[in-house]
């Protein structure tokens, strides 16, 4: 039997649509409010050493769910974070909490006041380490980036190719590097000193080794090339390069490596020295254990005007644009909590930012993490002497006295004619900013 | 009347896109080169001044002359090499198809993979052509390939030929394949040799598509950062420091916006006069 066909007037449809229209509004409006209620928090994490990056990843997950926010997380290789954050300032689509770039940011405006978290943390944990603070303060007193780790450049060595060498380390002086260098490598197997003389940015030593011998790129206030001044102190460090360079204890391609050659070619037992954070000895706990009871820590040799050791950090931000800058802040501050510090500190690189931090076990447990202390407490800001200010950060990436170097060995410019080019790019991008 | 409103109507959607697309960055691009813009700072008009500053700057010179010579050098080699892979597998030889997929396979991979495993290739203490040339008793100890001045820049076009080869393969033998068999075929019977073959019959049967290629790829070529970028980051100094890699300090490392654009601008002109050179050699050729 055919079903009597069921028709329905226009006026009937619309009125049953919208009643189930209503109907259905009403049920979904119950959730809604609560879905706009829970917060959302956007944070880049610096991510480079996978322990420690999966530390702070998942410390900022369990935060998320004990505070009911709705958790944004996005891991952003360090390399990849200035051009990253760039394109999002441009956008006007910036994160809420950022780490690393702090200074760069910091200077261009883009940073939220965090000065009343720079003294809480200062009272509640027994003061900031080394010189963390002067890292932080800005002239006017106001701070706008919290470090939650000191992290700088050391000297590692095969302890025991010097012992076979005859040789107790540490090398007191950057000539005394030489020496053993000299005597303890076994080219071309192993070569003596790991150390990039290129486009990169460690290249950074090179610098510091020239200051220690007395020179300064800048005034005190950090606005005038002082740089000419110091043409003797320049033509010693020349002298002690030019001697380097000659003796044979650089591997071949260092005036083209990269930031991950040094380590690669440590880790891979073909050299004497390198300069970097602790994170190869990281690798070689988990990777190599052999070689790294080989491996001996120490702060950088000294030249003949004393010690220049940077340091540079881990620090965490809050972008001015954010919609939620209360929570941000109350992240920021969990983010110190020394329990969960003591934690991410035994899988990082960093050493102690606040003293509350120099009591943590792993201090005691690993005798290379022990050196980290040592390189917090004697450490300079970056840039020292000189002032750690746009000028400085602009002719660091340019990798301006490294570049000088590779005027000298790899165009055979002389002396003159490299520093003369030195000084007028300095006092170019100094001029900018002054 | 009414009719090709309607078209400029239904047009106009799309014209409204590409000059959204095309047009916008590229005005904003020149207004940036005339601004101190930088990161988060909205920029003031500075005139020419950051044209006076990046001209000025010692890298910049070497990053006009390093531009031109890796452009036309991989280019030229691109085209011989494409070509010639083109007239091999052209042929009936065993395991073309077979070859022919092959071929494509450095187009395929990745560019990040492909210039680090060129970067492990010549590294001077682990690289498999130091181990071989060594092994083989050719050198006595490790070229530094990377980091010399004399073998910097050729390495790195190596590398992107060996990458980019195949677009300029795959295109020519695509073209080879429209060319009509009775031309050879009648030619064989003339007694024409292989080679005026090619001169007479192939090559002029592909001057479009080897005006539609070279003028990609003269662009592309000259705009190719990841070689230089992951190779030797510009250097030993500055002996492979092309014009992209100095935007990418200037504007990605420096954060100096202004300056960026600037150095982009002033290679434009360059730029496009390679494209009008090609383009008006080629619609010669072809039109003699």
């Amino acid at each position: 039997m055919a079903r009597a066909a069921i028709r329905r007037t226009r006026r009937e449809f619309l009125k049953t649509s919208a009643t189930l229209a209503a109907g259905a509004g009403a049920k979904l409006s119950f959730p809604a409010p609560a879905l706009a209620q829970r917060p959302k928090l956007v944070y880049w994490c610096y991510q480079f050493l996978k322990a420690s990056d999966e530390a702070r990843a998942t410390f900022a997950q369990e935060w998320a769910k004990k505070n009911n926010v709705d958790l944004q997380l996005t891991m952003v290789p360090w390399k990849e974070f200035m051009p990253k954050i760039t394109a999002a300032i441009e956008a006007k689509a910036t994160p809420d909490v950022v780490e690393s770039g702090g200074v760069e940011l910091r200077a261009r405006g883009q940073l939220l006041d965090v000065t009343d978290l720079y003294k809480k943390a200062e009272k509640t944990y027994g003061g900031w380490v080394g010189p963390s603070s002067k890292i932080m303060l800005e002239p006017d007193g106001r701070v706008h980036t919290l470090l939650y780790g000191l992290q700088g450049f050391m000297m590692i060595a095969r302890d025991d190719l010097l012992a076979q060498a005859g040789l107790k380390p540490p090398p007191a002086t950057w000539v005394d590097l030489l020496a053993y260098a000299k005597k303890a490598q076994q080219p071309p197997k192993i070569f003596g000193i790991g150390q990039a003389i290129s486009n990169q940015t460690d290249s950074q030593v090179w610098e510091d080794i020239m200051k220690s011998y007395g020179a300064r790129l800048a005034d005190e206030a950090g606005r005038r090339v002082i740089l000419g001044d110091y043409k003797q102190q320049v033509w010693e460090f020349l002298d002690y390069f030019d001697a380097v360079w000659k003796s044979g204890v650089l591997p071949p391609g260092v005036t083209t490596w990269d930031n991950t050659m040094n380590n690669s070619t440590y880790q891979s037992g073909k050299v004497v020295f390198v300069f970097n954070p602790v994170t190869i000895s990281l690798w070689l706990e988990a990777n190599n254990p052999e070689l790294l009871a080989k491996t001996g820590h120490y702060t950088y040799p000294s030249g003949p005007k004393g010690r220049i050791q940077p340091l540079t950090y881990g620090s965490r931000s809050i972008m001015k644009y954010t919609k939620v800058p209360d929570l941000a802040k109350q992240f920021l501050w969990d983010s110190m909590e020394p329990s969960k510090m003591d934690r991410e500190m035994s899988v990082a690189q960093w050493g102690p930012v606040l003293n509350a931090y120099t009591s943590f076990d792993v201090w005691k447990k690993k005798p290379f993490m022990k050196s980290l202390i040592d390189m917090s407490l004697k450490g300079h800001p970056q840039g020292y002497p000189d002032a750690f200010n746009d000028a400085w950060q602009e002719q660091s990436t340019n990798t301006t006295i490294s570049r000088m170097l590779q005027r000298i060995v790899v165009d055979s410019w002389s002396r003159d004619k490299a520093f003369a080019e030195t000084l007028d790019v300095l006092s170019k991008i100094y001029a900018k900013y002054a | 009347m009414r009719e090709s409103l309607g078209g400029m109507g239904l047009l106009a959607p799309t014209v409204l896109i590409l000059l959204g697309l095309v047009l916008y960055p590229f005005c904003y691009a020149i207004w940036l080169a005339f601004s101190d813009k930088a990161v988060g700072s909205a920029g003031q008009w500075v005139g020419l001044r950051n044209f006076a500053y990046v001209i000025a700057w010692p890298q910049f010179s070497a990053a006009v002359f390093n531009t031109v010579v890796f452009t036309f050098s991989a280019v030229a080699l691109k085209f011989v090499l494409g070509m010639s892979v083109a007239l091999v597998l052209n042929q009936r030889i065993r395991g073309r198809n077979f070859f022919r997929a092959f071929l494509l396979l450095p187009w395929v991979m990745p560019a990040f993979v492909v210039y680090l495993v060129w970067r492990w290739l010549y590294d001077p203490l682990s690289g498999l052509i130091n181990y071989a040339l060594m092994d083989l008793g050719i050198i006595g100890s490790p070229i530094a390939f990377l980091s010399d001045r004399s073998t910097a820049m050729p390495s790195v076009i190596v590398a992107h030929v060996w990458r980019n080869f195949p677009l300029y393969a795959i295109s020519f033998l695509a073209g080879m394949q429209t060319i009509s068999q009775e031309l050879y075929d009648s030619a064989q019977v003339d007694g024409a040799s292989r080679v005026q073959q090619f001169r007479y019959i192939t090559l002029p049967g592909l001057y479009h598509i080897i005006g539609v290629i070279l003028l990609l790829t003269t662009i592309q070529t000259a705009n190719a950062f990841e070689p230089v970028y992951l190779l030797t980051g510009g250097g030993p100094s500055d002996a492979t420091m092309v014009y992209t890699m100095l935007v990418y300090v200037m504007g990605m490392v420096n954060l100096r916006l202004g300056e960026a654009a600037a150095v982009s601008t002033l290679f434009l002109p360059l730029l496009v006069g390679l494209v009008l050179v090609v383009t008006v050699l080629l619609q010669r050729k072809a039109n003699a």
